[in-house]
């Protein structure tokens, strides 16, 4: 483990981050918060670029290193990201800032803040960056530029992006990566254009449009996507399912082989369980409140995307819903977006490995000497992924459970609880009952911030990237094989 | 004709007696020197030592002269080479043994051209294309498609309760439903006998028929077996013909358990099969033949490398009660073994293989053959030329060899079971029946 190498790349993303921050600096001028910002962009620039001109100029990056420099990486951005929310002043709690911070890099979307429009618009701008950058990763982002990463980046790319296989679309994992920026680049500018033609003001447009591809969640209004026509909502909800769909698979269907998504098993189960929901949802939220107009149904799709996306947009409030529309939210929230997407949560094609794995242990009932093998759409799966797919199930699980339970002991009821620690893990957003879409995280007190701040982190990174820092082995000198 | 059979192994070993049989010249080319030494102590044929795929080994066999090259080795790669090596040479055709299913895949098939190679065979998916086709026909023992599979030819063992037992042909000829039918051999006692309207049908008697497909079914009726629909099929052993039928069988959405009994194929197995069940077991354990209930099943085969494995499992399926039994047999003496056993349907690699390549062999007019295996009887399908001298004489008057005769017309879209009084008219297609002292004259009643 070379420290300082690892440290000169972490540098290197952190003055990234000091860039991004740039396009907020003109809104702070207008807002006379130039001073604070320029504080903000200069103490991570000078962090960044400090590493990044004082240590040594990585050869090679190994596989253990590699895993570190986006788990540290990570640490470093979302501290540096909650800068200006410290400097400008909106919140004078730092738990606050950093969970703002880590809300908007994972692209989680739940906010402190009670009312958003009174907020300064370089902090909204900064929101909605911190989103789109998180969502494709930051990481990627570097594979994708700085050429030394080259033989390393697939370490990168596979801790960074979700999912249980890093598929390549070329043989080099860079090009691979600036593939997957330009589609969500575009994707993004075309959700821009948009919005303007349906009616939005530039700055909402560029924000949301960010917010969306990224899977993210934080919106310029309190009421979120409520505030705006029913035409945006319905655009919305389509770019919202587009975004939480594997990126290759948008790159293949644009470069021409536009069967892509329907072939690829993982695309029909959420596609198929995106309209289930949406159908049961409409129908128990239509009887419920008698109400069966193309509102209601607008309402239901727009949420069921919004969460099945892991976005976290709102256009009603669905911690009113009947129970059996809450409770399959909850189901949602878990199992999150496809693998590859810029979504969080366990992860569609997991999910799907799950259940055929359980198929099979099923048939080795009925039929005790078959040889089950577990498959995805007709591909058959080696059997330590599917052990990896498990292990990882319950970490899930683990994690969520020991979230809640802190959450409960730091005074939250128990939906409340749940709810807020799987929108985390999920990097959904808004969750049930206290933390609802009609509410906010402002009230939960800084501990429950803290601990929420490292659930995102944990669910963002799939644990293992995040965990392997706080292994004692991972820092020892003679380990890896250099 | 000069013919070089490259591998002396199962496959080349048959073709090559067959050949010889023929009396063609035949040099068998293999690298392995003690199996060359049987091959010559067997059959009437001349050997060389060394690889198929070596140029200099193949001239040395007599490149030059040869008008055919099997290569026919277990080795796909050595047969493709071969026929590359061999491109060179005009007028020779060249036909290679392909096994392997990563050849043979449907939608990435190897291009034969680019190897120069004229025909590809597959002896392993031919057998379960033939077990296949036994299945579909359920009680019959043999079965060839002919026309594109407007005719076929089928075996059936005549029951007591058959409704043809102790008639005449003469007799069922004159009925409504057997007059779509014809009785082209008979094999009693050991012996096959090509029958006349006076032959009488016994039970027990092992009956050739041809017909046009549709009407297969009413033939096996007459021969007192009931019509039973597919659903359920068991296989035993992991061998790559149990790849190929458990791929027919999923295609056609029949229901196929596997039974393997290495692990490690097993698993193989399971994961290219995606709607198959494989067990991994073995496959003469009746507790775990019962456990997946082999008395419900409409059809158990076995596919094993063991001759005898195939024969006692498939006793024990039929003991169990699975309704139709198809056996993989090797050795050509286990097959009449097979038979007194009770065990009808036996399908052997060797017999495909050949079947492949003779259809190939006699190209001039013919276009396909089968042989039976019981007898050494051919059924062979003609495209009949204007130059025939059967053309427009009927057929009562047409003095055709001991031991021939013509099974069925296909004229157009029509299939015409022939009576004496029924002529050939150039452009039919002919398929006729023949024991083997009758091959030779049948081949040139049909000039191309």
């Amino acid at each position: 483990m070379n420290l300082g190498e690892v440290l000169r790349i972490v540098g290197a993303l952190v003055s990234w981050t000091a860039a991004a921050m740039l396009p907020c600096v003109p809104f702070a001028a207008q807002e006379a918060l130039l001073g604070p910002w320029l504080w903000a962009i200069g103490v991570t620039a000078g962090v960044g670029g400090g590493l990044w001109l004082l240590m040594p100029r990585p050869v090679s990056i190994n596989p253990r290193e590699g895993i570190v420099i986006v788990g540290l990486g990570w640490v470093v951005i979302v501290l540096a990201g909650s800068l200006p929310f410290v400097f400008t002043g909106v919140t004078d709690s730092f738990p606050a800032a950093l969970f703002e911070s880590v809300s908007g890099f994972t692209t989680t979307g739940a906010t402190v803040f009670e009312q958003i429009e009174p907020l300064p618009r370089s902090i909204l701008l900064w929101r909605s960056i911190s989103h789109w950058i998180g969502g494709m990763g930051i990481i990627v982002l570097g594979v994708a530029i700085l050429p030394y990463l080259g033989v390393g980046g697939a370490q990168l790319f596979r801790a960074e992006v979700p999912g249980i296989t890093a598929d390549r679309l070329t043989p080099r994992i860079a090009q691979t990566a600036r593939l997957l920026w330009v589609v969500y680049a575009l994707l993004s500018v075309v959700l821009a254009f948009v919005y303007l033609a349906l009616g939005m003001t530039p700055f909402d447009a560029i924000n949301h449009a960010m917010s969306a591809l990224a899977t993210g969640g934080f919106s310029t209004r309190t009421a979120s996507l409520a505030a705006f026509s029913p035409a945006i909502q319905w655009v919305t909800a389509l770019f919202m399912f587009m975004a939480g769909v594997n990126f290759t698979l948008h790159y293949q269907v644009l470069t021409g082989r536009w069967k892509a998504w329907f072939l690829d098993p993982e695309w029909r189960w959420y596609f198929s369980s995106m309209v289930g929901v949406a159908v049961v949802v409409f129908v128990a939220v239509a009887l419920d409140a008698g109400d069966w107009s193309l509102t209601t149904m607008r309402h239901a799709v727009f949420n069921v995307a919004a969460v099945h996306s892991t976005t976290g947009f709102a256009t009603a409030d669905f911690a009113r819903w009947p129970s059996v529309a809450q409770v399959l939210l909850l189901g949602l929230m878990f199992v999150g977006a496809m693998g590859g997407s810029t979504g969080g949560g366990f992860k569609m094609v997991r999910a799907a490995v799950v259940a055929q794995h359980t198929r099979g242990e099923i048939r080795k009932v009925l039929h005790p000497k078959a040889i089950v093998v577990t498959r995805l759409g007709r591909i058959p799966l080696r059997s330590d992924v599917v052990l990896n797919v498990l292990a990882f199930l319950g970490m899930y699980v683990a994690t969520h459970a020991l979230g809640t339970v802190v959450l409960a002991a730091l005074g939250s009821d128990l939906l409340t609880a749940t709810s807020a620690a799987l929108a985390a893990m999920s990097s959904i957003g808004p969750g049930l009952a206290d933390v609802g879409p009609a509410a906010h995280y402002g009230h939960l007190g800084p501990a429950a911030q803290v601990v929420l701040s490292v659930l995102m982190l944990l669910g963002r990174l799939e644990f293992y990237t995040l965990l392997v820092l706080l292994m004692p082995g991972t820092w020892s000198r003679g380990g890896g094989h250099r | 004709m000069r013919v070089i059979v490259v591998g002396a192994g199962e496959v080349g070993y048959h073709v090559a007696d067959r050949l010889a049989k023929e009396r063609h010249d035949v040099v068998v080319v293999d690298v392995e020197a003690h199996r060359l030494e049987y091959v010559q102590s067997h059959i009437d044929v001349a050997v060389v030592e060394g690889s198929g795929a070596s140029p200099a080994v193949l001239e040395r066999a007599g490149l030059k002269e040869a008008g055919l090259l099997l290569a026919v080795t277990s080795v796909d790669e050595v047969n493709l080479v071969s026929c590359m090596t061999a491109q060179q040479r005009p007028g020779l055709v060249r036909v290679a043994r392909v096994s392997n299913p990563d050849f043979y895949e449907e939608r990435a098939r190897v291009q034969p051209e680019l190897f120069g190679v004229d025909l590809l065979i597959n002896p392993e998916r031919e057998l379960a294309l033939e077990a296949f086709r036994l299945l579909q026909s359920t009680a019959a023992t043999d079965v060839a498609v002919f026309a594109g599979g407007a005719v076929q030819l089928i075996g059936l063992m005549v029951t007591e309760a058959a409704p043809i037992a102790g008639r005449s042909l003469a007799a069922i000829g004159a009925d409504e439903v057997g007059r779509q039918l014809l009785t082209v051999a008979i094999t009693r006692d050991g012996a096959t006998i090509v029958p006349t309207g006076a032959t009488e049908i016994r039970a027990g008697d092992h009956i050739y028929i041809v017909a046009a497909a549709r009407e297969i079914p009413h033939a096996l009726e007459l021969a007192g077996h009931e019509l039973s629909e597919l659903r359920r099929v068991m296989l035993a052993g992991g061998s790559v013909e149990t790849y190929y039928l458990a791929q027919l069988l999923q295609q056609h959405g029949v229901n196929a358990v596997a039974i393997v009994e290495d692990r490690t194929r097993a698993h193989e197995l399971a994961e290219k099969l995606d709607r198959t069940l494989v067990l991994n077991g073995t496959v003469t354990d009746l507790e775990l033949l019962e456990l997946e209930g082999v008395g419900g099943m409409d059809a158990f085969v076995s596919l094993t490398d063991s001759d005898e494995t195939n024969i006692i499992s498939s006793l024990v399926a039929r003991h169990a009660g699975a309704k139709q039994v198809i056996t993989l047999v090797n050795r050509s003496d286990y097959v009449t073994l097979a038979r007194h056993l009770g065990l009808d349907a036996a399908v052997s690699p060797r017999l495909s293989a050949a079947n492949a390549i003779l259809r190939y062999v006699r190209r001039g007019s013919v276009t396909r053959v089968a042989t039976l295996k019981d007898t050494e009887a051919e059924a062979m399908s003609f495209t009949v030329a204007g130059t025939s001298p059967l053309v427009g004489v009927p057929l009562a008057e047409v003095k055709l060899a001991e031991g021939v005769i013509v099974g069925a017309i296909v004229r157009g879209r029509s299939v015409i079971v022939p009576r004496g009084r029924d002529a050939l008219r150039a452009g039919d297609t002919a398929i006729v029946f023949a024991l083997p002292g009758a091959v030779e004259r049948v081949v040139q009643l049909f000039p191309s």
